[in-house]
């Protein structure tokens, strides 16, 4: 997990944009003043601006050398902000918020093996947790997206509760939604893949990872749309040479005018001229000229471009921003059938072992027992009770660890008072033991409860975690 | 060593001199290059940044009001300098020149090989016909307060319509999700940015939207005040780095 790119967008570390400050105005000021310790008695009447020394430059052969040196600097900052920051960063968020935001659930793919230009999709449900920390903004603006390493595969639709949904969306605490994402390969290769939740102000909520093999070859990716007019557009070069044209038009124009100062004796000449007070020499009346016509003719170009284009797209529209409306499903999690009240939960840290101390009402008309304990994208299983089907995708199942007090099936209409522990090294190992150390140790997750013909109720826990440390 | 040299007794330097001072003429060209295409881009990177990286974030509204504000910056500093010191009318272009070089190797590099965007989802856009007014201001008016006025505000408002030949055709509307997007809005949705969630985009909000078809007018307007403060902030800025120490030594 660690060999994958987390952002697209470049994150600049604080301390390389600190030093970039530092360098910067220094070797400004290198570059333009030179080491004065080479010159003569002049050094210190510097701001007199009035000696002009008739002697050619030298001994400033060590001024290339730091400009060299510095410009290297520069540039190793300047590419060292440029790195894409490493790992997707699963297990940066703290433990609760990986347990008390966005409940994973039932996440699958539809493929793991597919080939450049092929669709494949992932679906799954989550439930918004009811006991959202205090300490992080609600949902107001949420974003389902897909860590990739960069764009290689592409997202060509995505559905919350069936609902197309391309902007962000507002997400209640307490709701239940289900998601499906389609997606299409565009650059081969093996990736590890997650669906997760960018929360405004909150981070990434990772759901469960897969690895995705993508075969074929990049040069075969296509990716037209058509627009409203009909068009089709391949997305892939749009507006590219349109682009480029009108960059190197400008960068025509830029390096005329550069080159005509350049062409002439610049920065020593032109210096000593001034200070001889000859500046009316240094802007020829030609010069002059050229300036006028610069004036009057670079805005002219521009509103004719300008004209010309908006006659050409007279439906361009603004970016769109709006917010999409999508609101909670039906009740999936305490839909009501099966009610448990956490009495208690403790984290026995030598154990490695959360137990919960559960109330919990069968309502419904079957004896129903304890399958999974899910948090944080770990599942916890039942040995005794058949496990549902597993995606290969799962790599953070704890297959037995689940044990419960009392095993015997709780029947329609039982109220009944049980322990149920989750014991795996996975409490560890995904750093979701940190919780007890955190300014807020409660603890979320779903509980799934079968009974005999397959029919699944899920509850959600929550609850102040207990440290235990023998 | 007196004070100036007076127009009669001054002789321009000829032969090794004159060979020597335009060898340090190129030297001095090329570092600047290369100073201006890291630092000013640098400088452009985490102000305007997502503004100009992102096909998508270049809205009606804070995009042509932060880019021209933002890159007005080194080109009044080095337009004081070399203005003040060499009556050199080229400040401006050099340095939105030098940052068109940076930020095409970056796009190219760091984005489209390195980070397979498509490059026409992360087009730089162009300041340079700003800068070359810029720099014909300062020449004709030989005025900072000239060249704040009416160069600042010419600077801030050629941008929008400089840019729109080129970005347009990515506000054509497409039919997405029962729904219209532009192109661009699209580029955001299809080409996945984990760290670049729809939310955080910067655009269309503030009380600029209230005016709806004229909020691009107004918001260059708005730019074209700033930029009038900031070039001249800015041309201080460069004043102050370059006093003439060196150069009186020679
Ligand atoms: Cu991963």
């Amino acid at each position: 997990m660690k060999t994958l790119i987390k952002g697209s967008h470049y994150k600049l570390n604080p301390s390389m944009v600190r030093l970039a400050h530092h360098l910067c105005p220094r070797g400004y000021e290198r570059i333009q003043l030179g080491s004065p310790e080479n010159g003569q008695k002049d050094y210190y009447g510097r701001n007199n601006i009035t000696t002009v020394r008739p002697e050619p430059v030298e001994g400033h052969h060590q001024t290339p050398l730091k400009c060299i040196i510095l410009l290297g600097l520069i540039f190793s900052v300047y590419m060292l902000t440029m790195q894409p920051v490493m790992a997707h960063g699963e297990k940066a968020l703290e433990p609760f918020i990986r347990m008390r935001t966005i409940q994973w659930y039932d996440v699958q793919w539809s493929k793991q093996k597919f080939n450049v230009n092929e669709e494949i999709n992932v679906s799954g449900k989550f439930h918004v947790a009811e006991d959202w920390p205090a300490s992080v903004p609600k949902p107001e603006a949420a974003f389902l997206n897909i860590s990739t390493p960069g764009p290689v595969l592409i997202r060509t639709e995505r559905y919350l509760n069936d609902k197309p949904y391309m902007n962000s969306v507002a997400l209640q605490p307490g709701g239940d939604y289900n998601f499906k994402v389609v997606l299409k390969g565009r650059l081969p290769g093996h990736y590890h893949i997650h669906p997760f939740f960018n929360l405004k102000d909150t981070g990434q909520v990772m759901g469960p990872g897969v690895w995705l093999d993508i075969a074929g070859d990049a040069a075969d990716f296509t990716n037209d749309i058509q627009t409203i007019n009909g068009e089709m557009v391949n997305m892939e070069t749009y507006g590219l040479g349109n682009g480029i044209f009108w960059h190197s038009f400008w960068a025509v124009l830029a390096t005329a005018w550069l080159l005509w100062w350049v062409r002439r004796p610049l920065f020593i000449a032109r210096y000593r001229m001034l200070q001889a007070g000859m500046e009316d020499e240094l802007i020829t009346p030609f010069d002059r000229k050229i300036g006028k016509a610069m004036l009057i003719g670079v805005p002219l170009l521009v509103f004719a471009a300008y004209s010309m284009t908006a006659s050409k797209y007279p439906k361009a529209i603004p970016l769109q921003a709006s917010l999409d409306q999508i609101l909670p499903l039906p009740a999936q999690v305490n839909a009501g059938v099966v009610n448990v009240e956490t009495v208690k939960a403790e984290y026995r840290v030598p154990e490695r072992t959360m137990t919960f101390t559960l109330k919990i009402k069968n309502g419904s008309d079957k004896p129903i027992q304890i399958g999974e304990f899910a948090t944080g994208n770990v599942r916890f299983f039942n040995k005794d009770v058949p496990k549902p089907e597993l995606g290969s995708s799962e790599s953070m199942t704890s297959s037995e660890g689940l044990s419960v007090d009392n095993a015997a099936p709780i029947q329609p209409g039982e109220q009944r008072t049980m322990t149920i522990a989750a014991k795996d090294a996975l409490w560890e190992s995904e750093r979701l033991d940190g919780l007890i150390n955190d300014a807020d140790s409660r603890i979320g997750g779903l509980l799934f409860f079968y009974d005999g013909t397959g029919e699944r109720y899920i509850s959600s826990l929550t609850a102040a975690v207990i440290p235990k440390f023998n | 060593m007196s004070a100036n040299l007076s127009t009669q007794t001054f002789k321009p330097y000829t032969g090794e001199k004159a060979r020597i001072s335009r060898a340090y003429d190129y030297l001095i060209l090329v570092l600047a290059l290369f100073l201006f295409i890291g630092s000013f881009h640098l400088h452009f990177a985490l102000t305007v940044g997502d503004w100009d990286f992102w096909v998508d974030w270049k809205d009606r509204q804070w995009w042509p009001l932060v880019t021209p504000l933002m890159g007005i910056t080194f080109p009044a500093a080095v337009q004081a300098v070399l203005w003040g010191k060499f009556r050199l009318p080229l400040g401006a272009t050099l340095c939105v020149a030098a940052l068109s070089i940076g930020t095409w190797i970056a796009r190219i590099f760091a984005y489209h090989y390195w980070n397979y965007f498509p490059i026409n989802m992360v087009l730089p856009s162009t300041m340079l016909p700003s800068a070359l007014v810029l720099d014909a201001i300062l020449m004709l008016s030989n005025s900072l307060t000239i060249t704040a006025i009416f160069g600042g505000s010419m600077f801030a408002l050629l941008f929008y319509p400089a840019n729109w030949p080129i970005f347009a055709m990515f506000h054509v509307p497409v039919e997405a999700g029962n729904g219209q997007l532009t192109l661009a809005d699209l580029f955001g949705f299809q080409y996945i940015r984990t760290g670049m969630p729809e939310y955080l985009r910067i655009i269309e909000r503030g009380t600029l939207r209230t005016y709806g078809q004229i909020a691009t007018p107004l918001s260059a307007f708005c730019s074209a005040l700033l930029c009038t403060l900031m070039y001249t902030l800015w041309w201080y800025i460069g004043k102050w780095f370059a006093t003439t120490r060196y150069l009186s030594n020679i």
